[in-house]
């Protein structure tokens, strides 16, 4: 069972929240929508969900076009962002909520509910109110009301977005092995990075109702396409510094000028030969790819330590000349002052290059 | 001197805002006019239900103690216009539930007009008894009377809905209810739009039937509210006096002479003011109850709401 | 291609064909008012015509009759007093709500901010005043207004009005002052405002729209009133619903037309009112129990 969208669009009004997108989720596939609030994600979940009418395009549940479909013929699973669990019911009677549609007989629902409730560590609060439920519980019932029945394909709109830090990444873990044993398309929205890097297959970010890339996690952090990913997935966020490409040479090495008279030599892609020589780009380097060194060296900038801090393991310097604001993240050892004149040296090979219009270069 | 007696006052003028003095010093005007209007007339007539006294003569009252609540209690005419009462409020308060829940659900949705059709529902509420009184007296008329011209048509005569005991006690509950309905639909409404939206979305996943959403859902919403429509419309009903004043007066016979009604009666027409002040406490008890119940509702679905 | 035009319904939402539906049912429902307001046009014979006449020539005589009748019968004497009733009704209903309301807002803002001891009961005994029915009050009043010779005076109608008045306006005014968040107050305290500059700059303006709110609710409650004006007040102080009772005494000649012309002109302010209010008007006919 899979889920395609085609030139999908959603209007509001003047407003379009949605704009012509295309994605395909396979058999089995947990694909992730991650960004900004406001950027259409929770739109597109709840038109694959039927619970909002495309405007246009085409969304397709296993191969069918379901536009013209309500929610409950679609066969869907949804979980919620605030859980919707329906107050006046028990967690048994919310677990088996989905299933009265299914006529099914008493023993048979009794059966699944006990079941999802041993996988989902339930049994103990089976005849509670949602009112009574910590957090962490409330989340788990939403989660196995979902996974009850046997949908085309599951949705989940920000699922750990109202739990606190800890139990997020248990619930991370949980959630993970839990669509693993499930095998359905499954959509997770979230704005949370570190939930879709470590949840989903593959990765759709999305923009102003616009899809910026789709990429496994991996390759969303490795090789953004764009500047905007670029800049939005990884903590801290990717150094960006504009520059001007004066050189390009044997071995891929460019020389840049970049913004305030230093000359900066790395390697580089060598797609970036195929840029005109005076071309504007913006260089990106993650903070982690970059070093401290004493000495001024040509592979990387001068700059001043603005601020520090501490994050245990490692430290966060911020840099700034005047011109560049430069994270950088060394071992918590290092022996950095506020004030100190310090050289970064930018890795080999790990410096990405994004042209005039925000395109990564890459042969 | 001047300079000490200002500070005086000063001083008063501290005195009475003090923290402490705050609360009462503000309730305290809104509980005199109170006390002079409601309560201490109240007592009066407490004490009046002691005495035999007649508003109409010059008698010095005497003290009888509680002959006429003997009286009153044991009076098989009371008993019987506390039985018309009750049954009037009790039909009264079942069509306004059925009417106002059926007209909330039809408002319950966003649609286009919504918010004009609305005030079309909400006009006999906001009409005077007097109003509905003289107006239904009209329509129930069997000469011009629309009712008696309506069934005309059918049956070739005319129909005088007044003229029999049931006959009367439909027509006051027809207009009371009509009159009414709307608050119970106003209070069903809130019920309704306070279910979150998220709710239905879930359910429209979960592919619920539409009496399973509603039993499961929307109903545990609007059942605390139900039960304060019932109460505050019983509480109301209660006192039900103009519309019966005007349309029937009581008739035919004492058929829908209310208690409120019959009070009158004893009170402003008979003139025996002690027996109409020992009844008045009997109604002012039950109201008292009433009330109770009412409030402990109204704590209740605060509790639930939050 | 998208199909558009076959979509699926949105939750809470209805189209044109609901509206229609609704309607049909709401003008059902408002029928009689409608005849009301349709006889206010009418004249006499039209009004009381078998068959009932649906389509007939308007006429607004009926709404001059309130105003400027020319007394050719004993009953229409009586009707030309109407100007005066309708001073009366406005007069006493609109100086006792605003009394009423001035004595709420000051006990609704002790019994929210300076809980007493007891707060609960005096509360309760309030809301039992008001939900008392008219005829226990009556009596005792009746012989006190005697007694004093306030009945049929104007001040004696607008002190009960009043007091009828004050259970209703603490109530509602108390469930705006409650929604209030207390921590701007304070606030206020901390930059050193006194406790009048709280009161009027902090809270009052806040609320104003419920003020407002309560006020008008009080009007049509009081202007509605029948029991006690039937009691208590003279040929000098009558109020309209009383004087529109007693037009009904006599057997033959009720002039329904002049009925329905007070009623529409009643009903006018009242829709616009309804309609600029509809959000608080759930608090305002449960005394501000029920918030929403």
């Amino acid at each position: 069972m899979t889920i395609e969208l085609q030139q999908l669009t959603k209007q509001f009004g003047q407003l379009t929240a949605v704009d012509a997108i295309d994605l395909e989720v396979g058999d089995g596939e947990v694909l992730c929508l991650l960004g900004p609030s406001g950027c259409g994600k929770t739109t597109t979940l709840r038109m694959i969900a039927g619970l909002e009418w495309a405007t246009g395009g085409e969304i397709k549940l296993a191969g069918r076009v379901v536009n013209h479909l309500a929610a409950r013929e679609r066969n869907v699973a949804m979980s919620f962002q605030f859980y919707a669990l329906y107050p006046s019911l028990s967690v048994a009677e919310n677990l088996a909520y989905p299933l009265y549609a299914e006529g099914l007989s008493g023993a048979q629902i009794k059966h699944k509910v006990a079941q999802v409730a041993r996988v989902l560590q339930l049994d103990s609060i089976l005849n509670r109110l949602p009112g009574q439920l910590a957090e962490g519980e409330k989340q788990r019932v939403a989660v196995g009301r979902s996974i009850i029945r046997e949908p085309n394909c599951f949705l989940f709109d920000e699922p750990l977005s109202r739990l606190d830090v800890t139990l997020r990444e248990e619930m991370r873990g949980e959630i993970k092995e839990v669509l693993q044993g499930l095998k359905r398309a499954t959509v997770i929205v979230t704005h949370d990075q570190l939930e879709a890097l470590t949840m989903a297959d593959r990765i759709a970010v999305m923009r102003a109702g616009v899809i910026e890339q789709v990429a496994s996690p991996h390759d969303i952090f490795q090789m953004p396409e764009n500047l905007f990913v670029a800049g939005f997935i990884g903590t801290p966020g990717m150094n960006l510094v504009s520059a001007t490409l004066t050189d390009f040479g044997q071995n891929n090495v460019g020389t840049f000028a970049v913004e305030g008279g230093q000359t900066l030599t790395i390697a580089v892609d060598p797609a970036v030969g195929r840029l005109e020589r005076g071309a504007r780009v913006t260089l990106g380097i993650r903070p982690r790819n970059l070093e401290i060194v004493h000495e001024s060296v040509a592979d990387g900038l001068s700059s001043v330590i603005d601020m520090i801090e501490p994050m245990g393991a490692e430290t966060l310097a911020h840099l700034n000349d005047g011109m560049h604001d430069i994270r950088v993240v060394t071992d918590w050892r290092a022996p950095l002052e506020e004030g100190d004149h310090v050289h970064v040296r930018f890795l080999p090979g790990v410096t990405h290059v994004f042209d005039a219009h925000e395109q990564a270069v890459r042969s | 001197m001047a300079a000490v007696r200002s500070q005086e006052e000063g001083g008063f003028f501290a005195w009475m805002m003090a923290p402490e003095r705050r609360g009462p010093m503000l309730v305290a005007p809104a509980l005199i006019v109170l006390f002079v209007m409601n309560i201490f007339p109240l007592l009066w007539s407490f004490g009046l239900s002691f005495f035999n006294y007649r508003a109409n003569r010059q008698d010095i009252p005497d003290f009888v103690g509680l002959r006429f609540y003997e009286r009153v209690l044991t009076d098989p005419d009371v008993w019987e216009r506390f039985q018309t009462t009750a049954l009037i409020v009790g039909s009264s308060v079942l069509v306004q539930l059925i009417l106002g829940f059926l007209l909330a659900l039809m408002f319950a949705n966003q649609f286009p007009l919504r918010r004009v059709l609305l005030m079309l529902v909400l006009a006999p509420m906001m009409l005077s008894f007097v109003s509905v009184g003289v107006f239904f007296k009209l329509y129930y008329e069997p000469t011009f009377g629309l009712l008696s011209q309506a069934v005309r048509v059918f049956t070739g005569s005319t129909y005088a809905i007044l003229g029999s005991p049931t006959g009367a006690i439909i027509a006051i509950v027809i207009a009371d209810a009509w009159m009414w309905a709307p608050f119970v639909m106003l209070l069903v409404l809130a019920g309704l739009v306070s279910v979150p939206k998220y709710l239905y979305e879930a359910a429209e996943i979960d592919r619920a039937s539409w009496w399973r959403r509603f039993r499961t859902i929307t109903f545990p919403y609007i059942r605390s509210l139900l039960l304060l429509a019932v109460l505050f419309r019983t509480i109301e009903t209660f006192k039900l006096f103009d519309i019966v004043y005007i349309i029937t007066e009581g008739g035919p016979g004492t058929a829908t002479e209310t208690i409120a009604v019959y009070t009158y009666r004893v009170a402003f027409q008979f003139f025996r003011t002690s027996q109409s002040s020992a009844l008045a406490y009997i109604i002012l008890f039950v109201v008292i109850v009433l009330t109770n119940l009412y409030l402990y509702a109204v704590k209740q679905r605060e509790r639930e709401v939050s | 291609m998208a199909r558009i035009g076959s979509r699926p319904r949105e939750i809470g939402k209805a189209g044109w064909g609901w509206t229609a539906f609704t309607s049909v049912v709401s003008l059902i429902y408002f029928f009689p008012v409608l005849w009301i307001i349709l006889t206010a046009f009418k004249t006499r014979s039209d009004a009381l015509a078998v068959p009932p006449k649906f389509f007939f020539t308007p006429t607004l005589q009926n709404f001059t009759n309130v105003f400027f009748r020319e007394s050719i019968t004993a009953q229409a004497a009586q009707a030309t007093e109407f100007p005066l009733y309708f001073f009366n009704s406005i007069f006493i209903a609109g100086t006792s709500v605003f009394l009423a309301l001035i004595l709420g807002t000051l006990a609704a803002y002790g019994f929210s901010r300076y809980p007493l001891r007891g707060n609960d009961t005096y509360l309760f005994v309030i809301l039992t005043t008001r939900m008392l029915p008219p005829i226990v009050v009556i009596i005792p009043i009746f012989l006190m207004f005697r007694l004093t010779g306030l009945a049929g005076s104007y001040w004696g109608i607008i002190l009960l009005y009043t007091a009828f008045n004050i259970p209703f306006s603490v109530w509602l005014v108390k469930s705006f002052f409650d929604e209030l968040n207390p921590e701007i107050e304070d606030a206020a305290r901390m930059d050193g405002a006194g406790e009048k500059r709280v009161f009027f700059a902090m809270c009052l303006p806040q609320i104003l729209a419920g003020l407002a709110a309560t006020f008008v609710f009080g009007m049509i409650l009081t202007w509605n009133e029948f029991i006690f004006a039937l009691l208590l007040t003279g040929v000098e102080t009558r109020t309209v619903p009383v004087a529109m009772a007693r037009t009904m005494g006599g057997e033959i000649g009720v002039d329904y037309g002049l009925l329905a012309a007070i009623v529409t002109l009643f009903l006018i302010p009242i829709f616009v009112v309804t309609y600029i209010l509809q959000n608080q008007l759930l608090r305002g006919v449960t005394f501000g129990t029920v918030k929403k």
